[in-house]
């Protein structure tokens, strides 16, 4: 697994993050590739990725903003719904008491079973009065209609009854009282007509409170209650403290208005907390209205549209990110195989550059050396022809034989200053149609006799269909009778060489030259077209044939290689193009 | 041998010299000279069967030399015999009208072959 997994990796990674070109040093370029690599997909992907993620975060904060505005709203909406009902509630109760004191008479209001249908009345017109009762100014029950025996209670000391003495009208908070069940008392003073007064008390269940109130709650993450100015929650909250405990959140600050502000409760929850102050016409209350919202609760569409935007965001992301590393490695990899093409022409042309100077130099030593060549020769003839054509001292065999070993060496002399000069010279491109059949049987006449000779067996194999090719004929055949020489001088007897030609592509020939001779170590192959190199004996070769025969396959536009193993042969591979285009000017040499 | 009318135009000169008395005893009649002006004087004076022309004269370049002879005289075969020739001036030379292009050293058999074709064609 892992290792197909690498080997994936391996086809999936570039070429320039691959290898090390040995061409590509600081001498040939300046390009750390994997460092450009990496400033373009940084470059690209901040470039791209920033604006998207900046445009993401400001429409994100917006409208999260916004919703929570709107969140807001809707809270402060409620919250204001409710305190109507709440304040409808209560002063529809105390305008019924204050209408019951007004209308009935105070001793018949005194009178328990009066009072008692006053009560029946009241239960039937409004509901959720649970007793009435009669307190005189000083603070004695003078009269009950309920449940409960509560006739001759002293209420002079109370807290409600001390309220209701200065303000005329009075609401109570929550509370269990001596019955031990949650209720609020109302209670309206009204005179007597001897000027005392007194105060009709009514007992209000708190069921029908919460009814109405929770008629209003919506979605399981809303809830309303109602806390008294001192933050003891009156009606059952879920989440924030039972019933006659303080409540966990802060306590809001009086407004007249309905509020609605975002808070954190004491568990971290985001809330928002919409509130108001509960105030009748005729009497403040000591309620507080809070609407509760769960903002987690209430964000379902936010969260999900929230949820699109990441899961938009990221795919945006990843693409842009794919996009940016494939067009990198893509760009990257071309600058690379550029940067090593230009590199291996460079070599190449390093090569061909030193094998032209040395070819300039080895002109230069020749011309220089061919006059004084020039007078050895002529001066050495000249002292042969005294004596042979004069006649004298011919019988000294002696003399005559080092002379002749001077016009030798002279000869030899000549040969090689002329191969030096063939060398650097530029040769007349003289193009036409070549069949490379007859090129080769042409060349191997020349050597049928010492191949019969030394037993050596010629094989020649070109295909019948072979094109023929557009070149310079002379030039071609010095390419093959340099190499035929060349592999004559590998062989011993009995050996067998090969020449063969095939297509090498659709406008390319090429041409190989194998013998099973001695072969060539390794180290020798770099060095074997570079002139004046040679294996051979001092006297056999001078060097410059293989040398000679690379600056011609060069000018036929052509390559030539070589392969070799020591004791097992030799092939030389020719690829030439099949029509060579006539360079004009190339010919020109400089006047030497 | 019959005998050449040879002039033998070349500034090396022992090479001149030693080139003449070696055509001589070959049966040549040569005469030598160093330069191209003196090798144009001689010429206007007298006819040769053959000019051997150095290419690197000190006053005036062979092939000069040689589009004179040839304006003088298109008949006159000319033989360059040169150690520096280059393929531009072996191309101009023979576009001039040169009878041969020679590297030095050269054989003295081969030149004397070439002699005896002129001769052949003069006959």
């Amino acid at each position: 697994m892992m290792e197909r997994f690498r080997k994936a990796l391996k086809t999936i990674r570039p070429e320039f993050y691959r290898q090390k070109n040995k061409l590509l040093n600081p001498y040939y370029t300046f390009s750390d590739y994997r460092k450009i690599w990496a400033i373009g997909i940084t470059t690209l992907a901040t470039a791209a990725l920033v604006p998207l993620l900046v445009v993401t975060v400001i429409h994100y904060r917006l409208i999260e903003k916004s919703v929570d505005s709107e969140l807001v709203l809707r809270t402060e909406r409620l919250a204001s719904n409710a305190r109507r009902a709440m304040t409808f509630f209560l002063e529809e109760r105390l305008n019924a008491l204050r209408f019951t004191v007004n209308e009935i008479r105070y001793d018949q209001l005194a009178n328990p079973d009066h009072l008692t249908e006053v009560l029946r009345n009241l239960k039937l017109g409004f509901g959720g009065l649970t007793d009435l009762s009669v307190i005189d100014y000083t603070g004695i029950q003078v009269a009950y209609a309920g449940p409960f025996k509560l006739e001759g209670k002293n209420y002079s000391n109370q807290v409600w009854f001390i309220e209701c003495q200065k303000g005329n009208f009075y609401v109570s908070e929550i509370f269990r009282g001596y019955r031990d069940v949650p209720h609020i008392i109302i209670a309206v003073k009204s005179f007597r007509p001897d000027g005392t007064n007194f105060i009709l008390r009514a007992t209000l269940e708190t069921e029908r409170l919460i009814q109405t109130l929770s008629s209003y709650k919506t979605g399981a993450y809303a809830e309303i209650f109602l806390v008294n100015r001192s933050g003891i929650i009156q009606t059952p909250s879920k989440y924030y403290g039972d019933t006659f405990e303080k409540i966990s959140l802060p306590i809001p600050d009086y407004s007249q208005r309905t509020q609605a502000v975002m808070e954190r409760d004491d568990q971290k929850r985001s809330i928002i907390m919409g509130y108001a102050f509960i105030t009748t016409q005729i009497a403040d209350t000591p309620f507080i209205l809070m609407v509760i919202k769960q903002k987690a609760g209430m964000m379902a569409i936010w969260l999900k549209l929230r949820a699109n935007i990441q899961w938009f965001v990221g795919f945006g992301i990843l693409v842009i990110l794919i996009v940016v590393v494939i067009t990198c490695t893509f760009l990257v990899n071309k600058l690379y195989l550029a940067d090593k093409a230009k590199a291996e022409t460079m070599a190449l042309m390093e090569q061909n550059n030193q094998l032209v100077s040395i070819g300039q130099l080895a002109a230069g030593v020749a011309h220089e050396i061919n006059n004084p060549l020039a007078l050895i020769n002529e001066t050495a003839g000249y002292v042969k022809d005294l004596f042979v054509i004069k006649e004298l001292y011919h019988k000294d065999e002696e003399l005559i034989e080092s002379i002749d070993y001077i016009l030798e060496a002279v000869e030899r002399c000549g040969r090689i200053t002329g191969q030096l000069l063939g060398f650097a010279r530029k040769f007349d491109v003289k193009i036409q149609k070549v069949n490379l059949k007859d090129a080769i049987s042409d060349v191997l006449i020349f050597h049928n006799k010492e191949a019969e000779y030394r037993n050596i067996k010629v094989n020649v194999d070109v295909p019948q269909d072979m094109p023929e090719i557009v070149t310079d004929r002379g030039k071609l055949q010095q390419i093959l009778v340099n190499l035929v020489n060349n592999a004559f001088q590998a062989v011993v007897s009995g050996c067998i060489l090969e020449i063969n030609a095939s297509l090498a592509g659709p406008d390319k020939v090429s041409i190989t030259i194998s013998d099973n001779g001695c072969g060539m170590p390794a180290e020798n192959l770099p060095k074997i077209f570079e002139p004046f190199f040679t294996t051979k004996e001092r006297d056999k070769g001078t060097g410059l044939g293989l040398a000679i025969t690379y600056g011609l396959v060069k000018k036929l536009h052509g390559d030539i290689s070589v392969e070799s193993k020591e004791n097992e042969g030799t092939t030389f591979t020719v690829t030439l193009p099949t029509r060579i285009q006539e360079v004009m000017g190339e010919n020109e040499d400089s006047a030497g | 041998m019959k005998q050449y009318h040879l002039l033998i135009v070349d500034d090396e000169k022992r090479f001149a010299d030693m080139l003449a008395k070696r055509l001589t005893l070959r049966g040549c009649n040569c005469e030598v000279c160093y330069s191209g002006k003196e090798a144009l004087d001689l010429l206007e004076g007298k006819n040769f069967a053959l000019v051997l022309l150095d290419l690197h004269l000190p006053d005036l370049y062979g092939t000069e030399v040689l589009t004179r002879i040839k304006n003088f005289d298109a008949s006159t075969p000319v033989i360059i015999l040169t150690g520096h020739g280059t393929e531009k001036d072996r191309r101009e030379c023979m576009l001039q009208g040169a009878y041969a292009f020679m590297h030095k050293p050269l054989g003295i058999d081969e030149l004397m072959v070439i002699l005896a074709k002129i001769a052949e064609i003069a006959a």
